[in-house]
């Protein structure tokens, strides 16, 4: 198979000289049967001639011996290629038009794909992925480390190693301090993992005061110092030496774009990790799982720990891949958030393939007459299928490559942006052969979308339109299949404008929404503390009361408080049984809950409707109290007013002594959440995390350098970043914000597309009927006569697909409620109104010029025109 | 080329033909056309038109090898010569078309 591959591309080298030894050959031939023939009595010169025809026609000959070394398919494609490229350069307007058209289509696709891809399916950094395996023991996503010291010891694994990702640190520079994220790993993480650094050494096995920096962090955070390595760091108080640097195509197992500031090793024995196990040499994720089994079995009986069973719960996950995310709870949610998205970038896909189809029907019926000759003169109809095919491989191909290199440049930007998540996410996308083939199974799908029907179209026309022109009779504006593709395209590209519509209308409305607090006059003040310097919760609870202290006579500050989560940036919720006083059997709810100091419903502008808010007395050891929000009232006592009342539940047992407002909890959008407040004193252990909100009596600008000098003040260790608490709203803009930029932008990209669309088909109809409004123009009608033709198509178009459009956005759109906030209701009539309208505008504009082309047109030469 | 006066081949033994001819030595063209026609005493021809096309075929299969000599009458002509592989070829289509006559022959005397 091979050699006789390589033996036609040897006789492809030297064609010439073969072709002159087959003449020799065949020379040779006729003259031996002439020689042969002179014998039986006949002339050299009738001898000679009969042994040419018993040959045979010696260019036949030629053809087929030449046949048998060629690589058919391939150069009957290069050639017709080639022969597609002249005619571009011929009709470069159309070649534009066309390889624009798919350049958006397939760069939006591949774009879209290489972030989902690189989010969801990246590869961690480290040797051999498929030989690693996720553990969780005992159900947990993290073990303590006395079980991963005993899993390690078990020896069943070629390596075992644990990271804590969720780890910060606060890092002293100077005057400042600056909370990092940062992974804990053990010491032989680097080894197990056998994630390379860039340059210095990865963290070896006993160091405890090392670190390895992320690249960003070394060209951004230390100014791409040539002497990193071996340089202090100040760390949550100690000092740790850069050992490495990672390179900047750094992924974390973790995955999903996480991108932490440094590794740390684990220093403390309370530090819970999660389990990286390799696998030794013929062991499978199901051995790998009956051994893992056993040896949680030994260790629950050499460590009983109550009904706590690290047998229970295995789980071994692949960490790279597909195999990944089908461990994951999340992925259904995962999946239709990417569905949607390759949904609609699809959609975008399908109008511009239209668009490329209408196109290349315009130009094979306005080549007819050539193909008709073609056809005529004895061409194959496949030969002319697979040319005009070939043509629209070209410019799916040339469509493709703009469309990577509009992905590239797109990477590059989005590598740039910082998206505003509590958590640093950073996709390190480079183009792969996932995205090459992608884009090449796009295109080839582009090529017989867009081709394939014209082409069988142009071919059976011609043979049936035959060489008279019919084509000059085709009468008044029928329905074609150019038309059927625009108002498809209008069809399509009005369920994204809908969609788009609509989250353009979030962003805007949750911009303009109320939180429920106030973000006129607040600052949020974040702090973390060493959790070294703090070991007992008392040492913090002093500090949080000295902070209170000192923000609250600052000058300017009416009031201030802390929380443990700041609402809408983090979220605890619980679900439990709750016992009212009132009620004999438990009622089960589900609620935001925060652990809030005195002041803070005044702090944040939360009305307080019945009872008080939490006093300095609600302190460690006084009686427990709890606030509840107007939801959760009306949940627990319907009508009643439940000041005073008390509730039991996992939290103990409570007295309720004030009613909160209703406000958002976790997403701008949410409505009837439940909320459930009790004091900080209250919350049991102090957390090294303490977030304040200080309310100003005028801008919190104002206060901004008071605040931060009054925290920083307290402890110099202290990671510490004030701001206005307007500013810490962009996550929970982030959805409706992404959505809107995202459909916005496919929907106007559909929308430019099917105007195009537009614009071409009425452009054709009027250059092929050229000749009828000449004459319609001689025998006395009046250019509004002669609009009202142009418009009338337009408008039949238009209609119709706005009429489809609008019908199926009415139900397409209905699911996105989810998304949405309550104010904006999907099946408000306004929003297709607005989309309708642009729409029209649009329409008409792309009229506009075929319209006065045909007012233009000039009898004389129309009716001379052929 | 007049009246034909020769039975057409069987359709796939061109090859075999080829093969089984040029088994005995290297042979240029025209020799193996002739050699056909004789040592099937006129029974079969080679179509001249579709001989060369099958020799090429049958090089770009690697069954055969050309190589320019000097013909019997002193002329530069291109000798035709069996590679391993197209004496293993010549062996499995000889045997396959052994078979199939036999039982083409089972058939037309008991049937």
């Amino acid at each position: 198979m091979w050699t006789e591959i390589l033996r036609r591309f040897a006789w492809l080298r030297r064609q010439s000289q073969f072709d002159h030894e087959l003449d020799d050959e065949l020379q040779f031939h006729v003259e031996s049967r002439a020689a042969e023939l002179e014998k039986t009595g006949i002339t050299p010169v009738q001898a000679l001639a009969q042994a040419r025809r018993e040959l045979g026609p010696a260019a036949g000959i030629r053809e087929d011996t030449r046949a048998a070394w060629q690589f058919r398919r391939t150069e009957d494609l290069a050639r017709d290629l080639g022969y597609a490229a002249r005619a571009f350069r011929r009709n470069p307007v159309f070649a534009l038009t066309a390889v624009t058209c798919l350049a958006l289509g397939i760069g939006a696709n591949t774009t879209m794909f290489s972030i989902l891809a690189e989010a969801l399916l990246s590869r961690p950094s480290v040797h051999d992925p498929k030989a690693m395996l996720h553990l969780e023991i005992g159900g947990s996503s993290h073990s303590p480390m006395r079980a991963y010291r005993f899993v390690r010891e078990a020896g069943i694994f070629a390596g075992l190693a644990g990271e804590n990702e969720e780890q910060e640190s606060n890092w002293r520079h100077g005057d400042t301090v600056d909370r990092l994220f940062v992974v804990r790993v053990t010491g032989n993480f680097f080894a197990v993992t056998g994630i390379p650094v860039a340059m210095g050494r990865p963290l070896q096995p006993g160091e405890s005061d090392t670190v390895v920096i992320s690249y960003r962090f070394w060209r951004h955070r230390l100014q791409s110092d040539p002497n990193a390595i071996g340089r202090k760091l100040v760390l949550d108080g100690g000092v740790f030496t850069v050992a490495g640097i990672l390179p900047p195509d750094h992924r974390t197992v973790t995955g999903f774009g996480f991108a932490p500031d440094l590794y740390m090793p684990v220093t403390r024995e309370e530090t819970i990790v999660a389990l990286y196990a390799r696998m030794p040499e013929g062991m499978t994720p199901q051995i790998a799982r009956e051994r893992l089994k056993a040896v949680c079995d030994a260790f629950d009986k050499t460590y009983p720990d109550g009904n706590h069973h690290w047998a229970k719960g295995i789980r071994v996950a692949a960490i790279a891949g597909i195999e990944r995310l089908t461990g994951e709870e999340m992925l259904s949610s995962v999946a239709a958030f990417a569905g949607v998205l390759m949904a609609v970038v699809g959609l975008v896909l399908l109008i511009a393939c239209a668009n490329v189809a209408s196109l290349l029907l315009a130009r094979a019926s306005s080549r007819s007459h050539e193909l008709a000759v073609r056809l005529a003169i004895g061409a194959g109809r496949g030969r002319i299928i697979r040319q005009l095919l070939a043509e629209s491989l070209l410019l799916a191909l040339l469509g493709a490559t703009a469309g990577l290199a509009l992905n590239l440049a797109l990477m590059w930007l989005l590598g740039r942006v910082a998206l505003p998540l509590p958590i640093p996410i950073r996709l390190v996308i480079q183009p792969d052969w996932r995205l090459l083939l992608y884009s090449a199974v796009l295109a080839v799908g582009c090529t017989l979308a867009a081709g394939l029907v014209p082409a069988i179209r142009a071919t059976r026309a011609a043979i049936g339109a035959t060489l008279q022109r019919e084509e000059h009779q085709v009468g008044r504006s029928q329905w074609t299949l150019r038309n059927a593709l625009v108002a498809g395209q209008l069809v399509v590209s009005i369920v994204l404008l809908s969609a788009g519509y609509l989250f353009l209308r979030n962003m805007v409305n949750a911009s303009a929404m109320s939180p429920g607090f106030d973000l006129q006059h607040t600052v949020w003040a974040s702090m973390r503390l060493v959790p070294e310097q703090y070991p007992q919760s008392a040492k913090i609870a002093a500090l949080r009361g000295a902070a209170l202290e000192r923000l609250r006579t600052l000058p300017g500050v009416e009031a201030a408080s802390v929380m443990r989560v700041m609402p809408l940036n983090g979220n605890i919720t619980n679900g439990t049984d709750v016992t009212t006083d009132l009620a004999a059997r438990p009622i089960h709810v589900q609620f935001h809950t925060n652990y809030v100091a005195s002041d803070y419903f005044r702090a944040m502008g939360i009305p307080i409707l019945h009872g008080r808010e939490f006093l300095p007395s609600d302190r460690a050891g006084a009686p427990k109290v709890a606030v509840v929000n107007e939801n959760l009232a009306r949940r627990l006592y319907g009508d009643v007013n439940p000041i005073g009342h008390t509730i039991r539940s996992d939290f103990g047992l409570l007295q309720i002594v004030g009613v909160a407002n209703n406000s958002r909890y976790f997403t701008l959008g949410e409505e009837g959440e439940l909320a459930f407040y009790a004091p900080y004193e209250q919350s049991g252990k102090g957390a090294v995390n303490l977030e304040f909100v200080v309310r100003a009596a005028g801008s919190p600008e104002s206060v901004l350098s008071a605040v931060q000098g009054a925290l920083g003040a307290l402890d110099r260790t202290a990671a510490l970043e004030v701001k206005p608490l307007r500013n810490g709203l962009a996550f929970a803009l982030l959805p409706s914000r992404v959505g809107a930029i995202l459909l916005g932008a496919a929907g106007l990209l559909g929308l430019v597309l099917a105007s195009i669309g537009l614009y071409g088909v009425l452009l054709y109809a009027v250059s092929r009927r050229t000749r009828e409004i000449g004459l319609r123009v001689a025998l006395g009608a009046s250019p509004v006569g002669i609009l009202r033709l142009v418009l009338r198509q337009s408008l039949a178009i238009l209609t119709v697909g706005l009429a489809i459009g609008i019908a199926l956005s009415i139900f397409a759109v209905r699911p996105l409620a989810m998304f949405l906030s309550p104010a904006v209701r999907p099946s408000d009539p306004w929003n297709f109104f607005v989309v309708a309208a642009v729409l029209c505008v649009v329409g008409l504009a792309a009229t506009i010029s075929p319209a006065v082309r045909a007012i233009r047109v000039d009898p004389v030469v129309a009716l001379r025109h052929e | 080329m007049g009246l034909r006066t020769v039975p057409e081949l069987l359709p796939g033994t061109l090859y075999m033909l080829i093969l089984r001819t040029l088994a005995a030595g290297p042979l240029h063209g025209y020799a193996i056309a002739k050699r056909v026609k004789q040592t099937s005493r006129e029974g079969l021809a080679i179509e001249d038109g579709s001989l060369y096309p099958a020799l090429n075929r049958m090089l770009v299969k690697g069954w055969l090898k050309a190589e320019w000599g000097i013909s019997e009458n002193n002329r530069k002509a291109r000798f035709y010569r069996l590679t391993a592989q197209g004496r293993k070829r010549l062996e499995t289509e000889a045997a396959e078309f052994d078979r199939m006559v036999r039982a083409i022959q089972l058939v037309m005397r008991t049937a």
